[in-house]
């Protein structure tokens, strides 16, 4: 279906201030490699990686040092050359200790050396598949589900459509803005080894409208490609869930509890379609990436290239430093990221943004009995009845949050950022997925 | 560094989307409709509506203060129900009677049944029918035609014989005068006396009153000029309020479109005066102020059609069949109550969801294990 500006787009969803012109100048710049990284040993959705080096072990640049033998899982590399100080549990992102490998870096650091490249044609898709396990790629765009697992998927569900996430609905970020201006080739060339791994004769970029240069560039990139075209996307969040954007694109609708390749469809993140390709033409495996460095709380907002495992603090720093008094940090987006304590937790895989907020960006209500108003059913992508589940939840009447939709929710926040009672949804939900598993697992 | 805050994401809020601002707008679009009753009905309903508001702040402050509740006046929310109120009766009825009035509408069917969003049904109609099955109803009965303020001076209240059950204004020469009570246009409808007691000639703005069949013009009782509550008159105001509301996203356009669709649907198919019923009475009171209402209303967009299409279907049976000459407020109170159903039962289909039933069904999960038993000392 298409929006009101004419452009393709879903029912629901919310316009959030958008805030993009902070970053969206800003040229990807390295940022400095810190004291010391602290490389998760679990930077996916799946079982966690065994550490493969222990301490005064010394480790060259892309050397693997996490794997497991489970399926659903991704290795893990180094992102710098240097010494193993130890092996520690430490605070990540969302606030749970996680097992790291904590490095410390030379004072040089040697430059990736890319192998001689072998043509991208030649690649069969086990092949491709395989080197996306290698490379320990997982979705780039925040939930982190290992790459390889994707794209393999089930027999009787052949996969006709690549869609690659280029809406960047998130307020603020910037960082797949950036690389599709800066390197449009290698997202194609990305594209086009995703397709052949599973089978599929298309392969669509949805980039949402606010973003006409990077549609521009792209458009210049997949000029003459086979099967590939760029479409416009309604600015509107959350336009790149993955459910909303297959079905703005191709008008298919992935059911309640059901994967894209139901439809025929896989969904891959910009960064993850140029991760694929430096997999594939270079050998490196994925141990940096850019993040968005973004808020009315720093100095010099931009975008950096992070080696994985670079603790948040060092990517303030490179940004000129906090500006006024912050009142919270965020890693990811304002919709979907964790607010954080400090600023120690290490950038993952998954990391797309650095955010801080002055006090006056954090319009936090205090909590009134729901109001009834609906605007939550409203803007809900999904078609729940969020104020129930929140109702079901302190009633502790889970049938009734399951049958609201509480294991339906995937947590875009719509419903909490446009509600007058300032009723914190997510957390309610977060509550109900979690009982109710309990419950089932019994 | 300050302490950060930590809390559950999203981390950024609708700017200015409070419930406050939602009764600050409600407010703002009434406002209108109650200065146009001023210029018709008198200074009475400044007086009116000052009561009622101080009766509903006093009831809130009251029964918050015995609950042990925090006082919430700031979010405007009695206010509304206040004016809502106010709305709903003749522009005759005694203070005393509004103050009643409108603090069993905080106090009883808001605060005691648990405050702003758990009360069923809408306060301010649950008040006004309360009014109308207590003897109290002679004081809010009794109508004026418009502009009946013109043979006494306009700040002239009006006062009440509590004997007589009549209502007469007082001149400022001292001389008391029998108030015409006037007729509404749906009683004359429905007694069928057309011509009596109507105004006839030209209205004060240059309108007619009558057509040649003794009724109200369409174009008078669009403008607000004819006898009714203090906030049924001015159907233009009503509904520039209404689409003011829905512009600034505060109430759903379906409940409204519903509404008045259907009833107005039905007067066309069974041929019964259908504009002069869709301008009459507080149909569009109703449609825009009372029946969206967030809290008595379902939060479904299925449920919302259901609703507004019965409140449609309702006010016009009543009107059809039943011996009062309006029902409006039957109608919502009825599908206020309706709502409970709506939401618990109606189904609404998740995103990509097939073959979805009409109802809701629970689903089975496993029974949570008993509590360990308590091991004897």
């Amino acid at each position: 279906m298409s929006g009101k500006t004419g452009f393709k787009t879903f029912a629901g969803g919310i316009h959030p201030p958008y805030n993009k012109e902070l970053a969206k100048d800003e040229a990807t710049k390295p940022c400095p490699v810190p004291a010391e990284v602290y490389i998760p040993l679990s930077q996916h959705i799946g079982a966690p990686n065994v550490p493969l080096v222990s301490a005064g072990d010394r480790v060259e640049l892309g050397q693997r040092i996490g794997a497991t033998d489970a399926f659903v899982s991704a290795p893990v590399h180094s992102s710098v050359a240097g010494t193993v100080k130890e092996i520690a549990e430490v605070a990540g992102f969302t606030g749970a200790r996680v097992k790291c490998v904590v490095i410390t870096p030379d004072a040089e650091q040697p430059e990736f050396s890319r192998q001689p490249g072998k043509d991208l044609d030649a690649y069969s898709d086990e092949e491709i598949r395989a080197i996306a396990r290698e490379a320990g790629l997982v979705g780039m765009g925040g939930a982190a589900f290992p790459t390889h697992v994707k794209l393999t998927p089930p027999k009787d569900k052949p996969v006709d459509t690549v869609i690659i996430n280029a809406c960047e609905c998130e307020p603020f970020l910037t960082c797949d803005h950036r690389l599709m201006l800066e390197r449009p080739s290698d997202l194609v060339a990305g594209l086009k080894l995703l397709m052949k791994a599973v089978g599929a004769k298309d392969g669509v970029i949805g980039i949402e409208a606010n973003k006409m240069d990077a549609v521009e560039e792209m458009r210049k990139a997949a000029a003459g490609v086979d099967g590939v075209k760029v479409d416009i996307l309604d600015v509107k969040y959350p336009e790149g869930a993955e459910k909303m954007l297959i079905f703005a694109l191709t008008g298919r609708k992935v059911p309640p509890g059901k994967l894209p390749s139901e439809v025929g469809c896989l969904v891959q993140n910009v960064g993850t379609a140029i991760a694929l390709y430096e997999a594939a033409a270079w050998g490196k495996p994925l141990y940096e990436r850019v993040v968005t460095v973004s808020g009315d709380g720093i100095t010099k907002p931009g975008n950096l290239l992070v080696r994985i495992g670079t603790p948040i603090q060092s990517l303030i720093d490179a940004c000129g430093g906090v500006k006024g008094d912050t009142a919270k940090i965020i890693m990811g987006g304002p919709m979907t990221g964790w607010a954080q304590p400090g600023a120690g937790a290490p950038v993952v895989k998954g990391t797309s943004g650095v955010l801080l907020f002055t006090a006056d960006m954090v319009d936090v209500g205090e909590e009134h009995e729901c109001v009834r108003c609906g605007k939550c059913v409203d803007v809900c992508p999904m078609f729940l009845q969020p104020n129930f589940i929140v109702q079901a939840v302190k009633r502790e009447e889970w049938d009734r949050a399951e049958m609201w939709g509480a294991l339906d929710c995937f947590e875009c926040g719509c419903c909490s950022f446009t509600c007058p009672a300032y009723i914190p949804h997510v957390s309610y939900v977060r509550k109900a997925k979690a009982d109710i598993a309990a419950l089932k697992k019994r | 560094m300050a302490e950060l805050l930590t809390n559950v994401s999203p981390h950024l809020h609708k700017k200015d989307e409070t419930i406050s601002r939602a009764m600050k707008d409600v407010l703002i679009a009434l406002a209108p409709a109650a200065v146009w009753a001023l210029v018709v009905f008198g200074f009475n309903v400044v007086l009116i509506l000052a009561v009622s508001c101080i009766a509903a702040a006093v009831a809130e402050v009251v029964m918050r203060k015995i609950m042990g509740r925090k006082i919430t006046l700031k979010d405007y929310s009695a206010m509304v129900t206040a004016v809502l109120f106010v709305f709903l009766l003749p522009p005759t009825t005694p203070l005393w009677v509004v103050a009643i009035g409108s603090f069993i509408a905080i106090a009883v069917f808001k605060e005691l049944m648990g405050g702003l969003g758990k009360n069923v049904v809408n306060p301010a109609i649950a008040a006004r029918l309360l009014l109308w099955i207590t003897p109290l109803s002679i004081y809010t009965t009794k109508f004026v035609r418009p502009f009946y303020w013109k043979d006494s001076g306009f700040f002239t209240p009006i006062a009440t014989s509590f004997s007589k059950g009549v209502t007469t204004f007082q001149t400022l020469a001292g001389n008391t005068v029998d108030v015409v009570a006037a007729a509404t246009p749906l009683s004359l409808l429905k007694s069928g006396r057309w011509g009596v007691e109507v105004i006839t000639g030209p209205t004060p703005i240059g309108a007619t009153w009558t057509n040649s069949a003794g009724r109200p013009t369409l174009g008078s009782m669009f403008l607000g000029l004819k006898s009714g509550c203090i906030g049924e008159v001015s159907v233009l105001l009503l509904l520039l309020g209404g689409l003011y509301l829905i512009w600034r996203g505060t109430i759903d356009w379906r409940i409204p479109t519903g509404i008045i669709g259907s009833f107005l649907l039905l007067n066309l198919v069974f041929w019964k005066q259908p504009f002069y019923q869709l301008f009459a009475g507080g149909l569009f009171l109703g449609a825009f102020f009372m029946a969206t209402d967030w809290v008595t209303s379902p939060v479904t967009r299925r449920g919302k059609w259901i609703y507004a299409v019965g409140i449609g279907l309702t006010v016009f049976l009543i009107r059809l069949l039943h011996y009062r000459p309006e029902g409006v407020a039957i109608a919502i109170l009825m599908w206020n109550i309706g709502t409970l159903v709506i939401d618990r039962y109606i189904a609404q289909p998740k995103f990509g969801e097939v073959g979805v039933g009409l109802f809701n069904k629970l689903p089975v999960l496993p029974e949570p294990a008993p509590a360990p038993a308590k091991k004897e000392a």
